[in-house]
């Protein structure tokens, strides 16, 4: 970790990072929307159901890095221009990932907040160009990476000028199969001992299974997580990807009643103890 | 050729060539404010003639009469309406366009290609009306039109405030990542600055926003975006890459409407043009007339007058009605004490732009 010079915390102030009315490091963040905008009134729909419920951020892909080069690539341009419409119906900032660095300075047109992908985590020149344009970043942790390997991912992008970084745990590759990926809790408070950047954690990604996306929720905000990024779709069964791990807007509904009642509960604690 | 292509030539061709019918209407209605008469038997067959000069290949004559007749019959049609022509500077899609429509719907907006050509078809009675930018709440005053204004003998019989949402226009099927040129009015140019800066685009002047978006749509050339209105884009067949791309989104545009006639219904505001004499406190002296009468002015600008360098005219706006002894007391005072004044009009105050 030596060769951390901007991400490493020591005798730093934890950071805060804004994005419209949400503050990373201040209270908790929560992002919802679908994997991918997939039609005009399918973001709006979704886009005012989880601001009805409480979100701070409103994602959506219009960009998607699929496994398979067949599978749903993503509405480009027109999708990010669905997605900053609802956003902005919604009053949501809107976050998306961006996959190619030609893309970088117009999905900033569009978007409040980028984010690079588990995949593209050492995408080495996609980070230099985000370190320089003025949109806060969401960093994810890739799927087989060390929290060395991630957190030099972040100096990268702040080494460019811009100290806007968010870091994202979305689970790892472990040799379990019952779950997608095996959310890595300890890496919140592993980096909160190493970084003064605010850490958000991904359920959805990081288990795959809708039943288990609430309790690891919970979890986090236990564990200390700045936020969480969660999938939610207004029918899962018919999403363009990733379907088998979206919330229904209900389900949301529920998840954040519960993760927001837990952590008043903890702040109120905290507070009468000190 | 394939199939496809063939009919997508088809199709431009056909939205030329009903462009072109719509220009040639517009012509119609001009000269049919100028004939005492609509019916001009005359005229239709010397028409006629000529285009059946014109009959080769695979245009027979046959055809040519029966869509003349067509043509001059719709012709009659539209002049008898007594449609409201006004002229706008710019061609179709352009700001000027969209003051008259939201001025009044009925309007026909008429493409001129300067001011100049504005104010003169309105004193030749070519056009109804005239609608000019006179200032913009970023860019400051249109100095063109404020220095026709000095010297008009028509007047101001309304105004419109325009909100100017900026689009960044293109070729349908352009991928956003290979534009490096944009081209537009310089003022447009001005307006999205830091938005070219940000993507590294490379800004281009052209005469008159929407005429640039006529001109990549004819001309086709590669890597070439446009800053136009929305309505430009419709028109010319172009896709919004992204809309207000403005550096501030309080970007509005006032114009006004020129007339021969002072307005016909009264307003609560009223623009005035005056010149000072040469010494200590003469201006002074005016606008201390409005402000001893509590009139409440709204613009103040000074021109040279080209004519006679080293003297100045002022254009001036406020908020008073023409049957109000108070204005017309401070009226009065203002006639006496410069050597050149006129009343431009009385007319409504503009709703906000928002």
């Amino acid at each position: 970790m030596e060769n951390l010079k901007l991400v490493a915390g020591l005798g730093k102030e934890r950071s805060k990072i804004q994005v419209g009315n949400a503050v990373f490091g201040e209270s908790l963040v929560i992002i919802a929307g679908p994997c991918s905008v997939e039609s005009d009134d399918q973001i709006m729909e979704t886009a005012l159901a989880v601001k009805a419920a409480g979100a701070d951020i409103l994602r959506g892909g219009a960009f998607k890095p699929r496994t398979s080069p067949y599978a749903f690539q993503g509405l480009g341009l027109q999708g990010l221009k669905y997605l900053a419409k609802a956003g902005e119906a919604a009053g949501l900032p809107v976050i998306t990932e961006v996959l190619d660095t030609r893309d970088v300075s117009w999905v900033a047109e569009f978007a409040q907040m980028l984010q690079i992908g588990a995949r593209n985590m050492q995408n080495f020149s996609l980070l230099k160009e985000v370190g320089k344009c003025q949109r806060p970043v969401l960093l994810k942790r890739g799927m087989y990476s060390t929290l060395e390997e991630w957190l030099n991912c972040a100096e990268y992008i702040m080494n460019e000028g811009n100290p806007q970084v968010v870091l994202c745990e979305r689970g790892i590759r472990t040799f379990e199969t019952y779950t997608r990926n095996t959310l890595d809790l300890s890496a919140v408070p592993a980096v909160k001992e190493i970084s003064h950047l605010p850490v958000i954690t991904d359920p959805t990604h990081g288990t795959g299974k809708v039943s288990l996306i609430k309790p690891m929720c919970l979890a986090s905000v236990a564990a200390g997580a700045d936020g969480i990024t969660l999938e939610v779709h207004r029918n899962p069964p018919e999403a363009l990807s990733d379907k088998d791990q979206a919330l229904t807007h209900g389900e949301f509904d529920e998840i954040v009643k519960e993760v927001r009642l837990l952590e008043r509960y903890m702040k109120e604690k905290k507070d009468a103890l000190s | 050729m394939h199939l496809a292509e063939i009919r997508a030539e088809i199709d431009q061709t056909d939205m030329q060539i009903v462009k072109l019918i719509n220009q040639r209407m517009e012509y119609v209605l001009r000269t049919g404010k100028l004939k005492q008469f609509i019916l001009d038997p005359a005229r239709e067959e010397q028409v006629l003639k000529q285009m059946l000069s014109q009959a080769r290949g695979l245009i027979r004559p046959e055809f040519i009469t029966e869509l003349y007749q067509s043509i001059i019959s719709e012709s009659k049609l539209l002049q008898e309406r007594n449609l409201k022509l006004v002229g706008f500077q710019g061609e179709h899609g352009a700001w000027g366009e969209l003051a008259v429509r939201r001025y009044a719907e009925d309007m026909i907006p008429i493409p001129c290609m300067e001011f100049a050509h504005v104010f003169e078809g309105v004193r030749d009675k070519e056009l109804d009306f005239g609608m000019v930018p006179v200032e913009n709440s970023l860019e400051g005053a249109v100095t063109e039109v404020n220095d026709i204004l000095v010297e008009t003998e028509l007047n101001i019989a309304g105004e419109v405030v325009v909100p100017v949402r900026q689009c960044l226009l293109a070729l349908p099927g352009t991928d956003y990542r290979e534009i490096k040129v944009v081209y537009s009015h310089p003022q447009a140019l001005a307006q999205c600055r830091s938005f070219l800066s940000r993507n590294k685009l490379e800004p281009r002047p052209f005469y008159d926003t929407a005429g640039a978006a006529r001109w990549l749509s004819q001309e086709r050339p590669s890597s070439t975006a446009v800053i136009a209105s929305p309505i430009a884009a419709e028109l010319y067949g172009l896709d919004v890459i992204k809309e207000d791309i403005g550096d501030n989104t309080d970007n509005f545009t006032r114009f006004l409407l020129i007339s021969r006639e002072p307005s016909a219904t009264p307003g609560n505001k009223c623009s005035l043009v005056f010149s000072t004499q040469h010494r200590a406190g003469a201006l002074f002296e005016v606008l201390q007339v409005f402000a001893e009468n509590e009139i409440n002015l709204t613009r103040i600008e000074s021109r040279p007058i080209r004519r006679n360098p080293g003297a100045y005219a002022f254009l001036l706006d406020f908020l008073g009605r023409e049957d109000d002894p108070v204005v017309q007391k401070a009226l009065g005072r203002i006639r006496e004490m410069t050597p050149m004044s006129r009343i431009l009009g009385y007319y409504p105050e503009a709703a906000p732009a928002r």
